[in-house]
């Protein structure tokens, strides 16, 4: 097993390449949504795939049930550096309020479609914002329900991820005058968090 | 093009009364939690601008060096632990604070703008930073 390690400075770069990814798709949920997105400071760490659950530090609470969406990312163009699994996770309990946010009663989309598209804009659009810092570009499968009612450990202990260390981003974005909130989280395994780290390294020696 | 020289600008010389004071470097404060988006700003400053840099990591911080005087002019990130933008701007606010501060975030939200230059912010320059846009940001309000 290779051990992968961020050095203060990669993370760091990593962590203002996110936060400016994160904001790029905050503004666009927000007109999405017509609704003021809070942000906070990306969290970034090298985990390993039977830890992923466990490190997700904005969880609200670890026992209540999740509703996941999905998206699988790769590398355009042909390069190891950047590909995984992106996911956006709500709370059981505010998916409804989202929907709200998209129409009346008698106009408003169906949860699930409310929270397909949501997760497409998040997902693309911080991902793109990502791969451009990092002069690469990206493509997408379509997004899948992974599972409603579930718990998040259902989701990373399923045996699915089959890598032994992953980079972990997770973001958080919660929605003003509402509790609700939901969180991105990428996921990316060794190989690409090589090239990744690559890339950090060429920009960190511009300065 | 600029109304004000540097030495007559209503925002940073409003007490200036000598003019030694007026040819001392501009206290500058650059408050940001990432290292990287601190440098980055540090080295998009006008060359040849008389500033005496201090740099905060958080908004606590931040409020701390602009007690001390080391903020007269602050560029102030919005997104940070301990104390975020919105709260330094608040304090900046509460506890009457006489300093410049113009935001420097990647939250583009129009609304993120709006409640910035509602708490005082004087300007707000979107991520990443534009060298020349900062520049021009200074010189349209007499700062530099």
């Amino acid at each position: 097993m290779t051990t992968l390690e961020l050095t203060e400075d990669q993370r760091d770069c990593l962590q203002e390449l996110s936060n400016i990814a994160m904001g790029q798709a905050g503004d666009s949920l927000a007109r999405f949504l017509e609704v003021f997105v809070h942000l906070s400071v990306p969290k970034i760490q090298i985990v390993q795939t039977s830890q992923v659950s466990s490190s997700l530090k904005n969880i609200s609470e670890p026992g209540l049930p999740v509703i996941v969406v999905g998206q699988s990312f790769y590398n355009a163009q042909g390069q190891k550096s950047l590909h995984g699994e992106a996911i956006v996770i709500y709370s059981e309990s505010g998916a409804d309020t989202l929907s709200n946010f998209l129409g009346d009663d008698e106009s408003k989309p169906e949860t699930d479609e409310s929270l397909m598209d949501i997760s497409n804009i998040l997902i693309s659009v911080c991902l793109n914002g990502l791969a451009e810092q990092l002069d690469t570009r990206l493509s997408f499968s379509a997004p899948t329900m992974i599972g409603k009612g579930i718990s998040c450990n259902d989701v990373f202990n399923s045996g699915k991820l089959s890598w032994d260390n992953a980079l972990l981003i997770e973001i958080n974005y919660t929605f003003e005058s509402t509790e609700m909130s939901c969180n991105l989280v990428l996921i990316m395994p060794d190989e690409s968090v090589e090239g990744i780290i690559a890339k950090v390294n060429e920009i960190l020696d511009e300065f | 093009m600029s109304v004000y020289n540097s030495n007559q600008n209503p925002y940073l010389s409003s007490n200036n009364t000598s003019d030694v004071q007026s040819f001392m470097a501009i206290p500058l404060l650059i408050c940001d939690d990432s290292s990287m988006s601190r440098k980055m700003v540090n080295r998009s400053l006008p060359k040849d601008w008389d500033v005496e840099v201090t740099f905060a990591k958080n908004g606590v911080e931040g409020l701390e060096a602009i007690r001390k005087g080391q903020g007269e002019m602050v560029f102030l990130d919005l997104t940070m632990p301990e104390l975020d933008g919105y709260g330094v701007l608040e304090s900046i606010k509460q506890e009457g604070l006489k300093c410049v501060v113009i935001v420097i975030s990647a939250d583009i939200q129009p609304e993120a703008r709006e409640k910035c230059i509602k708490l005082g912010a004087l300007e707000f320059i979107k991520k990443p930073i534009d060298t020349e846009k900062l520049t021009q940001v200074l010189k349209e309000y007499g700062l530099y």
